[in-house]
């Protein structure tokens, strides 16, 4: 066994080389996420969509057809609350949904029709701010 | 005698060194970068749960499935799909039921290859979601293998689910039950054109009707979660008089698995349609004999 493994050392160094390089290479695509570096930018984002909505959270522009945003928010309108016909417009976190999304949600480039940033004194950056703290 | 070395031409040693870093550190290198993306790591098999995801169409519909992005023409391929239908006031408590692709008039095959530009988002369905216990009711009443090798495993519900599930079926037959003999009961304090006895005898007709229907709803619960016959009788003869009496009003709303939704939907279907008929009998007046014309002289 040891004559063995002497005489194949080279071939079972190089295994060895290639399967971390290859665990190496998972963990940090993993990590990476494809996400393309964007400095000075702000620490939420608004991303308007193609149908009208509106999310909020942390934008990150992405290699390939998707980009992504992670912790989102959006807003919900509820009945009006009295006459006048004023709605009640509620911030709600993504993820209390039937389906329990988990905070990464992928939105296609083709879907997006702009992203802005939000200032620090953006009522609903102070909300998102608030409510990560918790 | 030559000079010549081949072992030591700095071209033939980089030349190595290359082929070397080409086959044991760029081919694992993009291996890994082409597997990790097309991987969740928390989800191999036997170590993570299954990787459901939820695919939202930019009309507002939400396909749920396993989904399969690693095809670079522009479209993704959802498998083993659901979708929600409308079920706005049902007796569920959930605006939304859940349906199974595949069950539809055209019997599609599982597969559904989605154009990426009618996409809006892609999420991830929570484990524990009341999507993903749904649909994993669902594949226990159809009896689907849990499929252990495989990069996204299929996770199958347990007896504890399935008879969560059950119970809030049951709930909401009960529920259903109840608003349709109330409905009977306002249309009797109502001035009828019908006698007392008439109307007595039509509203018991009538509860005797429902509860049938009650039955035979819990019967087919009992069929779809598999009890065998004899466990079927006993089953009905004992869940039937528990419900009696009981409103569950307070319960929190449960996303049933498509075919026990299909049961309920069925029964509140059927209690509607005695309701309608008993308020029919109840409502119009029995048909006098017309006086016959006196010939003239």
């Amino acid at each position: 066994m040891l004559r063995w493994l002497i005489a194949h050392r080279r071939r079972l160094r190089d295994i060895a080389i290639a399967f971390v390089v290859f665990v190496a290479a998972m963990l940090f695509t993993q990590w990476w996420d494809f996400t393309v570096p964007a400095l000075g930018r702000a620490q939420y984002q608004a991303v308007f969509l193609t149908n009208g909505q509106t999310y909020f959270g942390r934008y990150y522009d992405r290699f390939g057809a998707y980009a992504k945003i992670e912790d989102v928010y959006y807003l919900q309108q509820g009945q009006a609350t009295d006459s006048s016909g004023t709605t009640d417009t509620r911030i709600i976190r993504r993820g209390h949904e039937l389906h329990e999304p988990n905070s990464r949600m992928l939105i296609p480039k083709s879907a997006i029709l702009f992203v802005e940033d939000l200032t620090d004194s953006s009522q609903i950056a102070q909300f998102m701010q608030r409510d990560a703290g918790r | 005698m030559s000079l010549y070395d081949p072992e030591r031409d700095p071209v033939r040693i980089a030349g190595r060194w290359l082929r070397w870093g080409f086959a044991w550190i760029g081919l694992p290198l993009v291996l890994g970068i082409f597997v990790s993306a097309n991987l969740d790591l928390r989800s191999l098999p036997l170590f993570g749960p299954e990787r459901m995801s939820a695919v939202l169409f930019l009309d507002g519909q939400a396909y749920f499935g396993h989904l399969d992005d690693s095809g670079e023409n522009g479209t993704l391929l959802l498998r083993d799909v659901y979708y929600f239908k409308n079920s706005e006031g049902a007796v569920t408590g959930v605006p939304v039921g859940l349906v199974r692709r595949g069950t539809e008039a055209h019997e599609p095959a599982d597969g559904m290859r989605i154009n990426r530009d009618r996409i809006l988002a892609i999420e991830r369905v929570g484990p524990g979601s009341p999507v993903a216990q749904a649909v994993q009711v669902e594949r226990e009443l159809t009896h689907t293998s849990p499929g252990n090798v495989s990069l996204n495993r299929t996770t199958v519900a347990g007896a504890a689910a399935l008879r969560d599930q059950r119970v809030a079926a049951e709930h909401d037959l009960a529920r259903s039950w109840t608003a349709a003999v109330d409905q009977l009961r306002k249309l009797n304090d109502l001035v009828l054109p019908v006698t007392k006895a008439e109307a007595d005898q039509i509203t018991e007709k009538a509860m005797a009707d429902l509860r049938t229907v009650r039955r035979n709803g819990l019967a087919a619960l009992g069929t779809e979660v598999g009890m065998s016959a004899t466990d079927l009788d006993a089953y009905v003869r004992s869940t039937d008089p528990l419900l009696d009496g009981q409103s569950f009003a307070t319960d929190v709303g449960v996303l049933l698995a498509p075919d026990l939704d299909a049961i309920v939907n069925r029964a509140t279907q059927l209690y509607g349609q005695v309701g309608d008929a008993a308020a029919k009998q109840l409502t119009q007046a029995k048909a006098t004999p017309a006086p016959s014309p006196s010939p003239r002289p």
